[in-house]
């Protein structure tokens, strides 16, 4: 990434007074201040895709500690309650900390660059977002200090990722478990919601001109598809912590069934948000696999109108759907069979997106590298993971597997099998992008061989034991049920899927030291991202693209003469504006989080029962918010400023000292 | 936001794909998330209100409808204020965008002096507290929760009022600000003191002489601090310094602001009709 | 060996034409690749060979089966998951087809190839696009109709059974299962003897719900704690029990028979242990059985009872790794025989021994918690214990009702059940350890001694 400055190159031309003191604006590029202040797009993708990944490796090794305690029956590998607490742990890490902001990495870097824009909306709330994200992060997993240090009566939450209510009341998880839990996925929601606010000004209003909607890429679609579902379902999971919060610390009834409350809300107000986290988790990976498939096909998007509109209607029906995770909550007939319908229509767009990529395959040129045998691996993943679903929407029939391995085998053959595929395969395809370097072929394809046949090994079993009876969250079971067998093979599909992913992160860290470096447009692409040098500057394009086309730079490659003619334009044109505009970095989004981590560190700890009492974590709470109100309003303070670079004769950014004058 | 020659056209943005400027776009797509968040806290005290548990508060014995009237009107007239100074500044007005500020926040801050007297009554005269019933839960909830956004709106317009003094090229101008914005606060809070403190004097001493005199007895301090503020507010800080770099080209951050208040206005009417008004039908 | 072999080279052909198609870095992929399908196949075939008995999981023929069902709702459950399963497959089959053979057809051969003029960019055909919506709209039309159907079916007692459902109270507790039951006409709560003047009480039995074979059963189901799920497989599908909401469950077996259960929905520590036993029994049997449980609970007189020399099996106490099996491999093999071995009372039981059980109950107030009508214990936070020893599981159906079995469950609860409240107790009650009033933790409440436990044992087992 640090490749990506060169700082001899850029204008500092500043068109705002120098501020004194507090207000000075922060121009390191490279180190600590540089990462902590950046406002690039490029950098807080590559920051989100670095911490997504860390998680991702720890959420992959609670799911081996899993397996392992389950390889024989009546293992006492873990206890209970470290076993509950790995399968929550690992269920909230992968899906909060591992997939989403792996999506987000993308959203970040990619989406600017494929609508043909130097940066996002706003760049200070992106980098906002980012350190939000990892406030919530570490309060999420601030519990393990208790485990690890072995401090009595503390643990990491064990209540499970959708902790249903009332299990998460004082009465039942009387430590700061379900606290950390709580607040964690409160500062991850504050950090979804901003980002995603972010992305759908950027999609909406950032395109370069002739960028019409219907020529936006399918993955910039599908950002601004999960943007919109991210903006509208997480209030309701907010709402409902919140409620869970007041509850256990201020003596509200709202889950308290002795106050009158009803558990069941917690459900409905869970899965309104719950089921559109689904298509959060998932729209992304059907955008990232719509552009690798065209891309390794040679030819576009089979039916691009088609993929759009059934991703908006999987958006929108997946907001009609959220009472099937309560199938065997007792609806009555009506609401079980008007949910039933729902669900079942919601796998008509889905198919849909299913033929068209095959329809993109057809009569394609089918080049066989890395990111396109995880794109196929997806699709055929994603199918068995599909058609699990549409078992799951016949209620009666979802009354024997809800809650059974069943659901476990479907879930992950649409989770690993369809979105962490897609965001492996999208790592392989973009990697030349973003560093300049590609990724061996052959390690890249065993990688996928070996974490191929290990996830089927493991999860494939897994449909059997749910059909033959085993209950999901069991840290043991009985030999006399006749799952040892399936047990075993899941355990050691599980360690092979890990001997894969092993291959994968290491030979990726080896390429992006050690790797090949590769020209520009590695891939032949089709999108505007492809038209940059790798890995691409700050400030992305040289001069805004015109698009003509739905693949623009395609239309480029294939009309050149056309294209430099109107770019030497819009060059002369942009610089007589004063030039490229790039905003200043700040250190104030980064102070803002920090602030939220405080306050909410004291928030968790309200009701400790233990000295001190409320008073100092009250006060903690209140310098957290006074540090998040400053570091807000310094930020506004600093307004829209920035610096600007101007283009040589060459077509070289550099230094031009004639512009300053301008402004 | 470069400067161009000329009226600016309020309505297009020529530097975004849509022409609509970036930050309504935020603002309009934020409302729309807030729209959720009040959703689920309506829906829950209607669920609850649907599946009341056994002997719980009757919320006509509680609630006190024309209070809440009043400060639901006062609220309603300070969007219309807040409308006045969203045009005042489209036509470069500062001052009577100030002006209308000011009311707004005059407004908002009667509204929640309501909200705060509310509670108050609530909890000490008719025995709902938080914790002591459904009702208590949810009202206290969501009522709260768009006094937040009331409060959290008044906190901004008190900024925006302050920012309305920048003079261009001032490097002392920050110190400034924040002793203002501080000022302003004090002045806020104050009043809301002082005013509680005064309906709290009139309802509990028999005549309005002692009812004066036990309100100037108790509240001296916070009166005499509030009059300073305002002092402050009213010969110090609005005192020209120069040129002062708050345009035209600021309506766009002041109608953002504007969008939100609206929003938190109409919010209100919907609460007001299911939570109070509901009862009563 | 012949045919497998040529399967393996048709594999291995196929595999290497599949990814041989050179490129810079791996001239020998395909040659790995091939070789390592080959010994993964190979693998494959000696593990089926071999372990044939062990492979066995795909019959899915095993006590919480699904699929091997003995009730009419697990049945209508089952038939609309096959149907499921056969849409969803024969599109799999048909999608599936044309997408390998698509990948297969138009891959490139060769990095030439690769780079070879792009094919012709044709961007869709709306009329296929709009033809396979409609085929997939038609193909959900045959599940969507048995769906429906199912719903109406699964959900309630049929309107034409509805008289004649026996219904049946079942609670969850964390981390075991009470059940009360309505009297013969399957109305009115069935009331049992309390004690000897008469006095009356519900009828309470815990974790193993015995119910009329071939009758509808309504099972009305409650939790005062956290939301549990009440699920037997072979009968079928769960309902959730969740506090403040009513809700039922309909249910029916075919035939008698002993059945599996065990909660589904996560509810603490110690979900996975929390299970339970459903026994069928035919309508003679049925009336039988609620006629000994409406007794109060047995005592065993000194003139009656035959002591032989001590139990042998108490000599030693064994000690057991956690989580170690309670089940035995006889036991299994005619369940509903142990389970009717077990309402007759066990050969050379020791009077002595078992009114001094009763003592050490009485005196380590195990009745503050447990029932034991007509013995004075009537505790309600725990399970009845009136009919104990005509159970044949305990500690929420984990472990096989036996005395070595029970000895380990009463010497250290929370070894077999972590959290479990006969250790910590329930609310203000204490069990085996107390909540200190000062500062954390717990101190020890209940100790007993080696002789207790045998006693305890001895008195339990008596409890027919």
């Amino acid at each position: 990434m640090d490749a990506t400055v060169k700082p001899a190159h850029l204008t500092h031309e500043e068109h705002a007074p120098a501020q004194p003191g507090l207000l000075s604006h922060p121009t390191a590029k490279t180190g600590l201040m540089g990462w902590l202040t950046t406002v690039d797009h490029k950098k807080i993708g590559f920051l989100y895709g670095f911490f997504a990944l860390i998680f991702f490796l720890v959420g992959g090794f609670e799911a081996l500690l899993i397996r392992t305690q389950l390889m024989v029956p009546n293992n006492d590998f873990m206890t209970a309650q470290m076993y509950n607490t790995m399968f929550t742990m690992h269920g909230t890490t992968m899906i909060f900390l591992a997939v989403m902001p792996l999506s987000a990495a993308f959203f970040n870097f990619i989406m600017p660059l494929q609508i043909g824009a130097r940066d996002v909306a706003f760049p200070r709330l992106n980098a906002f977002s980012l350190w939000t994200f990892v406030a919530g992060a570490i309060i999420l997993n601030l519990g393990w200090v208790g485990p690890i240090f072995g401090i009595e009566g503390q643990n990491a939450p064990d209540a499970g990722w959708y902790g249903y209510s009332p299990l998460t009341s004082k009465t039942f998880s009387p430590g700061h478990s379900v606290d950390y839990w709580i607040m964690g996925l409160q500062l991850l929601g504050v950090a979804s919601i901003a980002a995603s606010l972010n992305f759908i000004v950027t999609i909406i209003n950032m395109r370069a001109p002739g960028m019409t909607m219907m020529r936006l890429p399918v993955f910039t679609w599908m950002t601004l598809f999960t943007a919109f579902l991210i903006v509208l379902s997480f209030p309701f999971i907010t709402i409902a912590l919140v409620e869970v919060m007041m509850d256990r610390n201020f003596g509200t009834s709202f889950f308290e069934v002795s106050g009158g409350g009803m558990p069941i809300l917690w459900q409905h107000l869970f899965w309104v948000f719950g089921h559109p986290e689904v298509y959060i988790l998932i729209l992304p990976a059907m955008g990232i696999i719509s552009e690798i498939l065209p891309t390794f096909s040679r030819k576009p998007l089979f039916g691009y109108p088609i993929v759009v509109f059934s991703g908006a209607s999987i958006g929108f029906l997946g907001f009609a759907v959220w009472s099937h995770h309560m199938f065997t909550t007792g609806m009555g007939t009506v609401a079980t069979a008007a949910f039933a319908l729902a669900t079942m229509a919601i796998a008509v767009p889905t198919g849909v997106k299913i033929f068209n990529w095959i329809g993109t395959l057809w009569g394609g040129h089918l080049m066989m590298r890395t990111p396109m045998m995880f794109a196929l691996g997806f699709v055929w993943m994603f199918m068995i993971g599909g058609f699990s679903g549409i078992m799951h929407s016949a209620a009666p029939a979802d009354a024997q597997q809800n809650d059974s391995y069943f659901v476990i085998a479907h879930f992950h053959y649409v989770l690993i099998g369809g979105s962490i595929f897609a965001l492996l395969a999208g790592i392989h395809y973009w990697f030349p992008l973003m560093f300049g370097r590609k990724v061996s072929e052959f390690w890249g394809k065993l990688s996928f061989w070996v974490i191929f046949i290990g996830f089927n090994v493991t999860f494939f079993p897994m449909h059997f034991l749910g059909l033959n009876g085993m209950p999901r969250r069991t840290f043991t079971y009985d030999p006399n049920l006749g799952w040892d067998t399936a047990n075993f093979i899941a355990t050691m599909g599980s360690y092979v899927l890990g001997l894969g992913m092993t291959i994968y992160f290491v030979v990726l860290a080896y390429t992006f030291y050690k790797g090949e470096k590769v020209k520009k447009d590695y891939w032949d692409g089709r999108t505007l991202e492809w038209s940059l040098d790798n890995p691409p500057p700050e400030y992305n394009f040289k001069v805004i693209p015109t698009v003509h086309d739905r693949d623009a730079w395609w239309y480029e490659k294939h009309h050149k003469e056309e294209i430099a003619k109107e770019q030497a334009e819009h060059a002369k044109a942009e610089d007589e504006h004063g030039g490229i505009h790039m905003p200043f970095g700040s250190i104030w989004p980064f102070v803002a989080s920090f602030g939220l981590l405080i306050m909410a560190v004291g928030v968790t700890f309200f009701a400790a029962k233990t000295t001190p009492g409320i008073g100092p974590k009250l006060a903690l709470s209140l310098i957290g918010g006074v540090v998040t109100f400053v570091g807000i309003y310094f930020w506004s303070l600093e307004g829209n400023e920035g610096y600007h670079l101007h283009l040589d004769k060459d077509g070289k950014v550099i230094e031009d000292d004639q512009h300053k004058a301008k402004h | 936001m470069s400067s161009h020659a000329g009226t600016i056209d309020h309505h297009h943005d020529p530097s975004t794909s849509t022409g609509i400027p970036n930050k309504k776009l935020l603002m309009w797509t934020f409302l729309a998330s807030d729209c959720m968040f009040f959703g689920a806290l309506i829906s829950t005290h209607l669920i609850y209100r649907l599946h009341p548990p056994a002997g719980g508060l009757d919320p006509k014995v509680i609630f006190s409808p024309e209070l809440t009237s009043f400060s639901t009107f006062i609220l309603l007239m300070s969007s219309l204020m807040m409308a006045l100074a969203v045009t005042a500044i489209q036509k470069g007005n500062v001052k009577s965008c100030r002006w209308s500020l000011l009311t707004t926040i005059f407004f908002g801050m009667i509204f929640l002096g309501c909200q705060v007297y509310e509670f108050d009554h609530f909890v000490h005269d008719k025995k709902m507290t938080l914790a002591n019933s459904l009702l208590g839960t949810t009202f206290y909830t969501l009522t709260g929760t768009h006094g937040c956004h009331v409060a959290i709106g008044v906190l901004w317009l008190g900024l925006m009022y302050v920012r309305s003094f920048k003079v261009a090229g001032d490097t002392g101008w920050f110190g400034q600000q924040l002793m203002h914005v501080v000022t302003l606060l004090v002045a806020l809070l104050g009043s809301l003191k002082v005013t509680l403190g005064l309906v709290h004097a009139l309802q509990v001493e028999p005549t309005y002489g002692a009812a004066i005199g036990a309100f100037f007895g108790h509240e001296f301090i916070y009166i005499a601090l509030t009059l300073l503020a305002y002092g402050l507010l009213a010969f110090y800080f609005a005192r020209p310094r120069g040129h002062v770099q708050f345009n035209e080209v600021n309506a766009i951050d002041v109608e953002s602001m504007g969008l939100y208040w609206h929003f938190v206005d109409i919010v209100w009417i919907v609460i007001f009709t299911a939570v109070y008004l509901l009862e009563y039908l | 060996m012949q045919k497998p072999s040529l399967t393996l080279r048709a594999f291995g052909d196929i595999a290497h034409q599949t990814f041989s198609f050179p490129n810079d870095h791996m001239p020998t992929l395909p040659k790995t690749l091939a070789r390592c399908s080959r010994a993964a196949l190979a693998l494959a075939g000696l593990l089926l060979l071999t372990g044939c008995e062990k492979l066995n999981f795909w019959r899915m023929d095993g006590h919480q089966s699904t699929i091997v069902v003995d009730g009419p709702v697990a049945r209508e459950q089952l038939n609309l998951f096959i149907i499921t399963c056969w849409v969803s497959l024969v599109i799999f089959v048909l999608v599936g087809a044309v997408l390998a053979y698509a990948t297969f057809k138009f891959r490139a051969r060769s990095e030439d190839d690769e780079h070879a003029e792009p094919p012709p960019q044709g961007h869709g055909n709306p009329f296929v696009e709009l033809g396979l919506i409609a085929a997939s709209v038609l193909a959900l039309v045959f599940i969507a109709i048995p769906t429906l159907k199912g719903i109406w079916n699964t959900y309630d007692v049929p309107e034409a059974e509805r008289k004649d459902a026996y219904e049946v109270t079942a609670t969850g507790f964390q981390w075991w299962f009470k059940f009360e039951y309505k009297n013969a006409a399957g109305k009115e709560t069935e009331t049992a003897s309390l004690d000897a003047q008469g006095g009356k009480a519900p009828l309470i039995t815990a974790n193993e719900l015995v119910i009329p074979a071939g009758r509808a059963i309504r099972i009305h189901l409650r939790t005062f704690d956290v939301i549990h799920s009440f699920w037997v497989p072979k009968l079928g599908g769960k309902v959730d029990m969740i506090p403040n909401r009513a809700n039922i469950i309909y249910l029916k077996a075919d035939k008698p028979g002993y059945f599996w259960g065990q909660c589904a929905e996560y509810c603490g520590d110690s979900h996975a242990v929390m299970r339970f036993r459903v026994v069928a029994l035919d309508k003679k049997e049925f009336a039988e059985w609620l006629d000994q449980q409406a007794q109060t609970g047995r005592t065993v007189a000194a003139a009656a009872s035959t002591p032989a020399a001590p139990n042998a099996q108490f000599a030693a106490l064994r000690t057991f790794r956690e989580n170690e099996t309670g089940t035995t491999a006889a036991f299994d093999k005619s369940p509903l025989e142990a389970w009717r071995a077990k309402q007759n009372p066990e050969p050379g039981e020791d009077a002595a021994l078992i009114a001094k059980g009763r003592e050490v109950f009485a005196a380590k107030n195990c009745g503050t918690c447990h029932a034991v009508r007509g013995h004075g214990a009537g505790g309600v936070t725990a399970p009845d214990l009136t009919h104990f020893g005509s159970r044949t599981t305990l500690a929420g159906g984990l472990l096989e009702n036996n005395d070595v079995q029970l000895r380990r469950w009463i010497h250290n609860p929370l070894a077999v059940k972590p959290g479990n409240k006969m250790h910590f107790g329930v609310g203000a009650m204490p069990g085996y350890v107390k909540k200190n009033t000062e500062g954390p933790g717990y101190s020890r409440n209940i100790t007993l001694t080696s002789d207790d436990e045998v006693a305890l044992v001895a008195y339990l087992q008596s409890l027919k």
